[in-house]
């Protein structure tokens, strides 16, 4: 049967099958099919879901860095300051702790004071510990929210939450929300990628929403070639004229067959997703090189130079990709789950990230970029401002985890600057004025990309769900 | 600070339930399309009518906007818009106490006392006294939660089932089976017709996948086209129901629905040692067609049903694996909270695999939109609560999901003597075989030791790097006399060490000598001295050092502790050992005179050899902590020669454990049981387990017709009758159901396709009368045979039509509802493994029995300790690797690893019900085709393989080729294309043309043809 097509036809879908057999040029077909792709009316097939999408409103920021400091670094020590804290600390508590918290480790729990000094800041005056002297030059960007809440003192548990609004059940993470709401600015990339995650794949999945929303992991940084930024992004044991050829091959069959069927969705589809990974084959290396970045711009990054090196080139990557137009870009880093020693791991955990976060936050400024990237920077939960014992040294305490309120940061994409929102109890323990929950955190988030928390929605199983599931509310006296 | 305002539960709770508060927005959202809620007048009554006359006009007015299902709010969690939302109430509990205005929070609210509302404005007085004369009433609210029209009597998939005539057609020559009349029917009805008969290689392909999971073999595709008998197909069909892949492959679909993993926690990870047998009982029930009634029955209250023999028995208590395998929180530290999520899920299950009712939605509220009240959600969950799925028993913070030991069987004494006499036999096989082995190293050694004359050493082969000329160095380390391979030689005192540097041409530098104290021989005993001593550089490299028993007694054995090298100026360590990544291997030796395995051996990242440490040993192998420091040796020592000999040790190791395994009395199965003393649970008030409302006996979704009554015992959990109500003869919902998930997976989307949901918001069927024709066949005249539906439908000649395009009828039913062609699908996550290794001849055809391969080395791992559970380590054996995807392990995480290519092709996660699996394209999928090692593999092997079978004529091998990935023959533009592609390759691999076959076999993998069925 040869009946012309009615349904879903399109410029685009007759380009697919009048390619016909034979080993075309895949790289020139790509590239006429992109700009094809821009105006095509087509029912979207399944890779189509990545166009770019109008918001709800007009958005404040065009995308999302997201750094997550994975453990939950200590508000007390870097952020939020408090005097009665000091003063009291080695002190038995003055408060009672709640049944629910954790007893391992608190059979002679303290106060302990601020383990690193603090000074005013910047043109805010914003207090805050010594140990970040770079972040601190960018204090007058940054929104400082002191009663971030979660639900849970649990790693897993609260990294789920801080991900995807949700404790316990399968729900997509809020990368995958903003995808889902935004598309993406660049056909030849995700929308979505996460840089060395820490997060756990549950955490960057699109759980219901079509898989081409789930992130796409950036699993190397190194300069090294053997190992590609991408799963599976290339074969280097075999030469590129023979990829090639065999990519036009696999694309001559499939076209060979839709030629005999005339149209099917599901297999332009695929014919689809071909041309899109043959784009980031091509793309990617491109964007994780770094040939083309100045000296002087990785060492904004303290890249070359321990220990800031590694997270520093994941910070630089995240500018790239943000630059190159993808949505939502995860950098994690390990490490602030400080039980002991708070004191010397802390200051460790510091100096290998504060420089990279510093030079992102510059970079993207001095590109004019900062205006239009909102800058997230925090943990899944904090820490509790009294002591935790666990390996018996007494001379080196940590601090247990403490979701009732901790620090996290706010920059750039219609965010106000030099402002701390909210606050904790004197100790630092419990938020208690301007508590921002993590469903407020994800609503305020999506405003601020244009979209209305309570409309983006997604049916599944006969219902709506959305990112921030009942509750919810815009800060709105953090937008600029 | 003011602790009584911070309420951490008040959040949790909150978030603890979010799945089902979820339901509450949705039900909000839903509100507006379906024009809602309430029926607003029964003014049968005096209150009734003061309501509706005077208080619903103001809570319209004033407090619907922020606490309605119309304004689609639910601000600080109220609801005004039913009597079931204030008596809820919000995050500070119920928001009117009826007959008591000062003590209720609306009251206090719009009076202005403590809170404000509405925010705005206060109320006119004369509203405020009107809402306090109502409360005062006894706050009389008629309104009902749940709409009048979506009851039993609206939804289509309550009404009963009665079996439709078969209808009329005018082709009365296409329909093979009743069931075609209905689909003809409406095709007619619509004025379409039917796409012709797929060809005999398609079908062919189609139902040995769709049955099996497989492709067809060449011979069975061979046999298919030249049995020209009128039963040709039928045959196919009867042998794939037999074939043992029938069952692997429909359990397959059975664990998208019931969660079924290897493993357990969010942390994915946590060992669970016995889930496989739940896994082999589904597999099994589908191969030998056990009714789905009575596998119903088994899997809900197996424990509860009488049984012939022990291995019924048995396999009963393992069919309720159903309910002990899902996604529990194991490490939720509030237990009850726990408990409450796994019988929420527990409901969820139920509901949606059998009834298609999200019933876990009235856990906090009566469903919006669908008949279940709450009352209903905690008369099923009482059930639930009588049953015991997790245990916790401390100290920790971990649950453990329940275990029930498995009755013996008769004989299992003597299998087990029968069994221990194979291992016995293999071992000492094996045995003797290592002890040759051994003496043959012995010997090795001894020639060494004549040459070296120093068998008793150690060097550091690699070379310390501290030879700066005249700089000061200090070597230090801790050394103690040890045991050697022998384990028999106790020092004695004045035994000492002769410490070298050296060159690296084995020339010395410095020497020191060092008498080091005598180990005793006793347990715990040994006494260790540090040892240093400085050097001066010379500058000629790097240096060795090397230790030896200073005067060959041969009671040294080498093991050395904590050894670093200093500038000797700057005390800054050059040189210390890192351990990162060493993997403990086998014990071995006995301490002498205490009979305690005094060594262990243990292989690190960087060095060459095995190494053994002496001190911690003892308490490795007394506490079974892998607490391993520090060890090196070298010299002929270092590795067996013979790689076989470590071999040996770990199969030695791996059957001794698999015995140990096998050892009856101890076989244990993931399932549930009864409490001691079942109890009716109490309704949490918005899914609050601290917020209990009314008690409601245990019970059944009431809406649900059902033959008779099923009075629920009170010493018994419910559990027997619940599985009897599921499967009643007037319960329209589970054959409906079950029949309809069948016709899915057959036909690639659902007579209804919403094949989960078959509530409000659910789709309704295309084919209404069909489904009820099925499902009657299903239970009556199949008397839930499986097979038998399943052979039906395949020999019907619905199933048996061509996936044609027809531009007409694509136009007028783009879905194909109306089932006028066979819709072309892309094969399964599984299939598309399982069938590359079919074609690449890998399959393994092993199947059942455990498959986390815990007898692996180092395979059990964990935080160690009495407080966490064990956890895998994700080595997969061999003998495992290549088997069908039902039989690898899964985490409870997306797939990865060797079963990687699952999550790349939307496998579903474990952690999800899905009974219709979303089949995506993305570009992760053409990666993972083009270059991941699991796909090169297969083409490499494929590509031998066709070249094996034909080796001579270079077409004869693509069409093969074809056949065992497309499954049917190569027509002469595709052959002249591959061979023009294997023209163009060979120059580029280096004039090598089988790399080019690799390639061209790798293409296939890739393309389409292969990864769809027709």
């Amino acid at each position: 049967m040869r009946n012309p097509i009615s349904l879903a036809s399109s410029p685009r879908r007759d380009f697919l099958r009048s390619t016909g057999c034979g080993f075309g040029s895949l790289a020139l077909n790509a590239m006429l099919q992109e700009s094809a792709a821009a105006d095509s009316d087509a029912a979207p097939a399944e890779s189509f879901a990545l166009r770019e999408k109008r918001s709800h409103f007009p958005a404040r920021a065009k995308r999302i860095i997201f750094l997550f400091m994975s453990g939950g670094p200590s508000q007390m020590d870097l952020y939020d300051y408090k005097p009665r804290l000091a003063r009291g600390s080695g002190t038995h508590l003055p408060y009672k702790l709640p049944s629910t918290e954790v007893t391992v480790g608190m059979e002679d729990t303290r106060l302990l004071g601020p383990v690193s000094d603090f000074r005013h800041q910047g043109e805010c005056g914003l207090y805050m510990s010594n140990l970040l002297p770079h972040t601190a030059q960018h204090v007058d960007d940054l929104c400082v929210l002191r009663a971030v809440q979660a639900d849970s003192p649990n790693h897993p548990v609260a990294i789920r939450q801080l991900h995807t609004g949700n404790l316990f059940d399968t729900v997509p993470s809020m990368g995958s929300w903003i995808s889902y709401g935004l598309g993406t600015e660049n056909q030849k990339l995700p929308s979505y990628i996460t840089i060395l995650p820490e997060e756990g794949e549950r955490n960057f999945s699109s759980a219901f929403l079509p898989a081409i929303h789930q992130a796409t992991a950036i699993q190397n940084v190194g300069s090294s070639p053997d190992k590609a930024p991408i799963r599976h992004l290339t074969d280097s044991s075999l030469p590129k004229s023979v990829q090639r050829q065999r990519i036009d091959l696999i694309q001559a069959m499939n076209r060979r067959q839709l030629e005999h069927l005339e149209s099917d969705q599901q297999m332009e589809g695929v014919i689809e997703s071909f041309e899109l990974a043959f784009r980031m084959q091509t793309e990617t290396p491109r964007l994780v090189s770094f040939a083309d970045e100045s000296k002087e711009t990785l060492s904004l990054y303290g890249i070359g130079e321990e220990p800031t090196d590694k997270f520093g080139r994941q910070c630089l990557l995240a500018r790239r990709f943000a630059e190159a137009g993808v949505r939502f870009v995860q950098v994690s880093m390990a490490g602030w789950d400080h039980h002991g020693n708070i004191a010397d791991r802390l200051r460790k955990e510091c100096h290998v990230s504060d420089r990279p976060v510093a030079g992102l936050l510059s970079d993207l400024k001095r590109r004019g970029l900062l205006d239009e990237t909102l800058v997230v920077w925090g943990g899944e939960f904090g820490r509790t401002p009294h002591t935790q014992i666990l390996d018996g040294n007494r001379s080196k305490p940590g601090r247990e985890h403490n979701h009732h309120g901790f620090t996290m940061w706010m920059a750039g994409g219609g965010v106000k600057g030099g402002m701390t929102y909210g606050a904790t109890d004197d100790f630092g323990y419990f938020g208690v004025e301007g508590q921002v929950h993590i469903n407020d955190l994800h609503a305020t988030m999506l405003h601020l990309m244009g979209l209305d928390h309570e409309r983006l929605t997604f049916e599944h199983h006969g219902r709506p769900f959305r990112l921030t599931d009942v509750a919810g509310n815009v800060v709105s006296d953090v937008l600029s | 600070m003011n602790l009584a305002t911070q309420n951490p539960a008040l959040r949790k709770v909150k978030f603890c339930t979010a799945f089902a508060f979820a339901v509450l927005v949705c039900a909000i959202a839903h509100a507006q399309e379906v024009n809602v809620t309430v029926s607003e007048s029964q003014p049968d009554t005096e209150g009734a009518a003061f309501f509706n006359e005077q208080i619903l006009p103001i809570l319209r007015r004033r407090c619907y906007q922020c606490h309605s299902h119309e304004s689609g709010k639910a601000k600080g969690g109220l609801v005004l818009g039913s009597r079931h939302g204030w008596e809820h109430g919000g995050a500070d509990g119920p928001a009117i106490v009826p007959g008591k205005p000062d003590q209720s929070l609306l009251i206090e609210a719009v009076r202005y006392e403590g809170r404000e509302m509405p925010p705005e404005e206060k109320l006119p007085d004369g509203e405020i006294l009107l809402l306090e004369r109502w409360v005062a009433m006894g706050a009389p609210d008629p309104r009902v939660a749940v709409r009048p029209d979506i009851d039993a009597e609206s939804l289509w998939a309550l009404q009963p089932i009665r079996k439709p005539a078969v209808p009329e057609v005018q082709e009365t020559e296409w329909p093979q089976d009743e069931m075609d009349a209905f689909i003809l029917a409406r095709l007619e009805e619509e004025k379409l017709s039917p796409a012709g008969d797929a060809d005999r290689h398609t079908l062919l392909r189609r139902v040995t996948f769709d049955l099996t999971g497989l492709p067809p073999t060449p011979d069975e595709i061979e046999s298919f086209i030249n049995d020209s008998s009128d039963h040709a197909y039928e045959k196919v069909v009867d042998r794939l129901l037999e074939a043992r892949g029938f069952g692997d492959h429909w359990a397959r679909h059975w664990f998208d629905l019931s969660c079924y993993a290897d493993l357990s926690d969010i942390t994915g990870n946590v060992l669970i040692r016995d889930a496989w047998r739940y896994r082999d009982y589904v597999i099994a029930a589908f191969n030998s067609d056990k009714p789905l009634d009575r596998f119903i029955h088994e899997q809900v209250a197996g424990d509860l049903l009488p049984f012939e023999n022990v291995q019924q028995q048995r396999e009963h208590i393992i069919a309720t694996g159903f309910l002990a395998i899902g996604p529990w929180t194991l490490q939720n530290y509030i237990k009850k909270q726990l408990q409450a999520d796994v019988i929420d899920h527990q409901i969820d299950r139920i509901g949606r695999t059998f009834l298609g009712q999200t019933i876990s939605c009235a856990r906090c509220h009566d469903h919006k939109f669908d008949p279940v009240p709450t009352s209903d959600y905690y008369a099923l969950a009482g059930i639930f609560h009588s049953t015991r799925t997790t245990r916790h028993d401390g100290p920790g913070v971990w649950s453990q999901i329940t275990h029930v030991s498995l009755p013996e069987l008769p004989n299992a004494a003597e299998e087990f003597e029968q069994l221990t006499q194979d291992v016995n036999r293999q071992q000492q096989v094996l045995q003797t075989q290592l002890e040759e082995l051994q003496k043959q190293e012995r010997q090795q050694r001894l020639r060494t030791k004549v040459v070296s004359e120093q068998a008793n050493a150690l060097t550091f082969e690699s070379g310390i790097d501290a030879n700066d000329a005249d700089r000061e160095y200090r070597v230090s380390f801790s050394a103690g006399p040890s045991v050697w391979a022998a384990a028999n030689q106790a020092t004695a005192d004045g035994d000492g060490l002769l410490l070298q540097l050296l060159r690296t041409d084995g020339t010395a530098l410095a020497f020191h000598v060092h008498r080091s104290k005598a180990w005793t021989g006793k347990k715990d005993s040994q006494q260790f001295e540090p040892v240093s001593f400085t050097y001066t550089g010379d500058g000629t490299g790097k240096v060795l050092l090397h230790i030896t028993a200073s005067d060959y007694t041969g009671r040294f054995a080498g093991a050395i502790d904590n050894l670093s090298v200093s500038d000797a100026v700057t005390s800054r360590v050059l040189f210390h050992e890192d351990f990162n990544g060493c993997e403990l291997g086998d014990v071995q030796g006995k301490q002498a005179g205490t009979g305690l395995s005094v060594y262990a051996q243990c292989e690190f990242p960087g060095w060459t050899g095995a190494g053994l440490n002496h001190s911690h040993a003892v308490s490795l192998v007394t506490t079974g902590e892998a607490n391993i420091a520090a060890q090196i040796f070298s010299g002929p020592h270092i590795d067996p020669a013979n790689p076989r000999v470590t071999e040996i040790r770990h199969e030695l190791a791996s059957m001794t454990r698999r015995l140990d395994s096998a050892r009856p009395g101890q076989l244990q199965a993931l399932a549930v049981k009864d409490v001691e003393q079942p109890s009716d649970s109490a309704i949490y008030r918005r899914g609050d387990f601290q917020s209990l409302g009314d008690i409601v006996p245990r019970g059944f979704l009431s809406v649900v017709p059902a033959s008779r009554t099923y009075d629920i015992p009170p010493q018994s959990s419910g559990r027997l009758q619940l599985a009897q109500w599921l499967t009643d003869p007037q319960n329209p919902l589970t054959s409906r159901v079950l029949v309809n998930r069948i016709w899915h997976h057959l036909f690639g989307s659902g007579l209804v396709r919403s094949v989960d949901y078959f509530g409000v918001h659910g789709e309704t069927p295309s084919h209404p009368e069909l489904l009820d024709f099925l499902a009657v066949r299903l239970r009556e005249d199949n008397q839930w045979s499986v097979k038998q539906t399943v052979r039906q439908m395949v020999l019907s000649r619905t199933y048996r039509m061509a996936s044609t395009r027809n531009a007409a009828a694509a136009k007028q039913d783009p879905d194909n509802r109306l089932m006028w062609q066979m819709p072309r699908r892309r094969l399964a996550a599984e299939s598309i493994r399982d069938a590359m290794l079919a074609a690449s001849g890998e399959l393994d055809s092993g199947r059942g029995g455990p498959s986390l391969g815990l007898e692996l080395d180092g395979n059990i791992a964990g935080l160690g300790g009495k407080i966490n559970p064990p956890t895998w380590s994700g080595k997969i054996a061999d003998y495992i690797k290549n088997r069908r995807a039902v039989y690898l392990p899964l985490k409870r995480q997306r797939p990865e690893g060797e079963l990687e290519i699952l999550s790349v092709f939307d496998f579903p996660h474990p952690d999800d019900m899905i009974g219709a699996r979303s089949r995506t394209n993305v570009a992760t999928q053409a990666l993972f085709l083009l270059n991941s090692p699991f796909v090169k593999q297969q083409a490499s092997s494929l590509a031998q393989r066709v070249t094996h079978d034909e080796p001579d004529d270079e077409r004869d091998r693509i069409n093969r080729l074809y056949l065992l990935t497309v499954s049917r023959p190569c027509e002469s533009d595709e052959l002249e294309n591959a061979i023009a592609f294997l023209d163009q390759c060979t120059p580029e691999l280096n004039g090598d043309r089988s790399l080019a076959w690799v390639q061209l076999s790798h293409a296939m993998l890739g393309s389409n043809s292969f990864l769809f069925r027709e």
